[in-house]
C-alpha cells in the first residue's frame, strides 16, 4: 500500500496500537518480578508438627504458642487429655483468652465465648474455633 | 463525547492543563541541531527512578542491625522471588548512574553549557553529582559485608587528615571511635531518607533552571552564532526549532532504552563486575581483608591521598579541585562556547579526563 494512500488518522491509530501493545508487554515484564517480590511466600504443602513440652501445659490450664505464624493454644483439661485450637476468634480475628475459673475461652474484643472444646457459647462468633490435631509422644505434645 | 475527552475537559476547565501541556510539550521548541548528549538528563531521571523504586522494595526486607543486616541482604538475594534482580538493579544501577552523571557533566563542560546565564543549573547539577556519590558511600555500608565495613572504615578515616577537627570529624561520621552499630544507623538514615529527600528537591530545582532559562544551543555547525548575553532575565527561545514532543521525546526514549538495555545486560551477565568477593563475607571488625579498594569512582581520590606526601595535602588538592569544578562558570567567563575556539579549555579537559582515568587505574592496581 502506498504511504500517501493511507489516511493520517489510520496511521496514527496503528502507531498508538503498536506503542500501546509494546508498553503493555514491557509494563507486564516490569510488574511481574515486583509482584512476585511483594507476594507473601507460599507455605509448604504439609506443615511440620509443632512440639510443646508437656510440663508447659498444666492441668486445667492453657499454653499459647506460634503455630506456623498464627497464634494457637493447647489445653490439658484432665491429666493426659490434650486438645489444641487456633487462638484466632472466628468473629473479627482477635486473639482469645483462656479463663481458668470458667474453663472457657473469651474473646476480649466483642465478648465472644467458646467452650473448652472450641464450640461457640455466646456472642458474635459465627463458628467454632479451628481445632488442631494433637498427639502425645513421651514428654512432648505434638500439634499439627 | 468519549470519556477521555470529558475528563480532559473537566481538568482543563479548572487548571488549564491543555495550555501547560502545549507550552511544555508540543510548543516547547528545542534547537534544530540538538544532539543525543542532551538526552542524558532524561536518562538520569529514569535511572534515579529505578534506584528509588528498587530501594523501596529492598527496604521491605532489609534489617538495619549489625547482627542481621548481612543475613537480610543474603535472604533478599537468594530466597525472595526476584530479590536478586531487585538488588542487582539497585547495586549495578548505582554504578551506571554515577557513570551517566559523569558523562552528563562532561558533555555540558565540552559544549560550554555551564556558562552564563546557566551558572545555577551547573551548580545544582554539581551538587546533585556529589549527593549521588554520598548516596553511594552510605549505601555501600548497608549490606554489612567485609567490603562494606572496611571500605567505610577507610573512607571515614580519610577525614581524620583534616587539621584540628579531623579526629572529631571521624568520630562524628562514625558515631563512635570505630565503624559499628551507630555508623550503620546514621548511614541508613542518610541513605534512605535524608539524601533522597534533598536529591529529589535539588532535581526539581535543576529542572526548573533548565526549563526557565531555556535549552542551550549546541555550539556546532557553520550557522552557530553565540547567544547575546542579557543583563536581565531572558528565556532563550529557539524559533523554528523541533518540538520537544513527539520529536525529541522519541530520541529521549530511544537513548533511555539503550541505557536500560545496558543495565539489564550488566545485571544478567556481569552482576559481579562491581562487586568483589569480600562483598560476600559478613563484616568482621577483627580481620581486615587484603587489598581493600573503594568503588571505581572513588579510586582517583583514594590514590590521590596516597600519592601526596601527607594526607592533608592530598585532601586539600581534592578539595581545591572540587571547588574549582563547582565554581567553573565563574572562573571560565568567556562567552565563546565552540570547542574549536577554546583550545586551552579543551586541552585541559582532555588532560583532566586522562589523569582521572590513569590515576584510577593506578589506584586499582596499586
Amino acid at each position: 500500500m502506498d504511504r500517501e494512500t493511507v489516511p493520517l488518522a489510520q496511521r496514527r491509530s496503528f502507531l498508538f496500537i503498536i506503542v500501546g501493545a509494546v508498553g503493555v508487554v514491557l509494563g507486564a515484564l516490569t510488574a511481574w518480578p515486583i509482584w512476585k517480590f511483594l507476594a507473601p511466600g507460599k507455605t509448604a504443602g504439609k506443615l511440620e508438627k509443632i512440639s510443646v513440652a508437656r510440663g508447659e501445659v498444666g492441668v486445667g490450664k492453657a499454653h499459647f504458642f506460634n503455630f506456623h505464624g498464627r497464634p494457637a493454644v493447647v489445653l490439658q483439661l484432665k491429666p493426659g487429655d490434650f486438645s489444641a485450637f487456633s487462638a484466632v476468634c472466628t468473629h473479627l480475628g482477635c486473639i482469645v483468652k483462656w479463663v481458668v475459673e470458667k474453663q472457657e475461652f473469651l474473646c476480649p474484643c466483642h465478648a465472644g465465648r467458646y467452650s473448652a472444646e472450641g464450640a461457640v457459647l455466646s456472642g458474635p462468633p459465627p463458628k467454632p474455633l479451628e481445632s488442631l490435631p494433637v498427639a502425645v509422644e513421651g514428654d512432648q505434645v505434638l500439634i499439627g | 463525547m468519549p470519556l477521555r475527552k470529558k475528563i480532559m475537559d473537566f481538568i482543563d476547565a479548572r487548571l488549564g492543563m491543555r495550555d501547560i501541556l502545549e507550552q511544555n510539550l508540543t510548543k516547547y521548541l528545542l534547537p534544530k541541531n540538538v544532539n543525543a548528549w542532551y538526552t542524558l538528563g532524561a536518562v538520569l531521571l529514569t535511572l534515579f527512578t529505578i534506584q528509588f523504586v528498587t530501594g523501596i522494595l529492598l527496604l521491605i526486607h532489609y534489617v538495619p542491625d549489625t547482627k542481621e543486616a548481612f543475613q537480610s541482604v543474603q535472604q533478599v538475594t537468594n530466597e525472595v522471588p526476584f530479590g536478586w534482580l531487585i538488588r542487582d538493579l539497585h547495586a549495578v544501577g548505582s554504578n551506571l548512574t554515577v557513570a551517566t552523571l559523569l558523562l552528563h557533566m562532561l558533555s555540558v563542560m565540552f559544549m560550554g553549557s555551564y556558562k552564563r546565564p546557566r551558572e545555577l543549573t551547573w551548580i545544582s547539577g554539581f551538587l546533585l553529582f556529589n549527593l549521588a556519590l554520598g548516596l553511594c558511600l552510605t549505601g555501600y555500608l548497608l549490606p554489612w559485608s567485609q567490603l562494606s565495613f572496611w571500605a567505610t572504615t577507610v573512607a571515614t578515616d580519610a577525614a581524620g587528615a583534616v587539621p584540628v577537627v579531623g579526629d572529631a570529624l571521624v568520630r562524628f561520621m562514625r558515631g563512635g571511635a570505630m565503624v559499628g552499630e551507630e555508623t550503620l544507623g546514621r548511614f541508613f538514615a542518610l541513605h534512605v531518607m535524608v539524601l533522597p529527600l534533598v536529591l529529589g528537591m535539588l532535581i526539581g530545582f535543576h529542572l526548573f533552571c533548565v526549563r526557565r532559562v531555556g535549552i542551550s544551543k549546541p555550539p556546532f555547525g557553520d550557522d552557530y552564532q553565540p547567544p547575546v548575553i542579557h543583563e536581565t532575565f531572558h528565556h532563550e527561545e529557539h524559533p523554528g526549532g523541533i518540538p520537544f514532543f513527539p520529536n525529541y521525546a522519541i530520541k529521549d526514549l530511544a537513548v533511555i532504552c539503550g541505557f536500560l538495555g545496558l543495565l539489564v545486560v550488566m545485571v544478567f551477565f556481569f552482576p559481579n563486575l562491581f562487586i568483589p568477593p569480600t562483598a560476600f563475607e559478613p563484616a568482621d571488625p577483627f580481620t581486615t581483608p587484603e587489598h581493600i579498594k573503594p568503588e571505581w569512582y572513588f579510586l582517583w581520590a583514594y590514590q590521590a591521598l596516597k600519592v601526596f606526601p601527607s594526607e592533608v595535602i592530598g585532601l586539600a588538592v581534592q578539595g581545591a579541585f572540587m571547588t574549582f569544578l563547582a565554581l567553573l562558570p565563574f572562573i571560565d567567563r568567556g562567552e565563546e562556547r565552540r570547542p574549536a575556539r577554546r583550545p586551552i579549555f579543551v586541552a585541559c579537559y582532555v588532560l583532566g579526563i586522562l589523569v582521572f582515568v590513569a590515576i584510577s587505574i593506578w589506584g586499582h592496581y596499586s
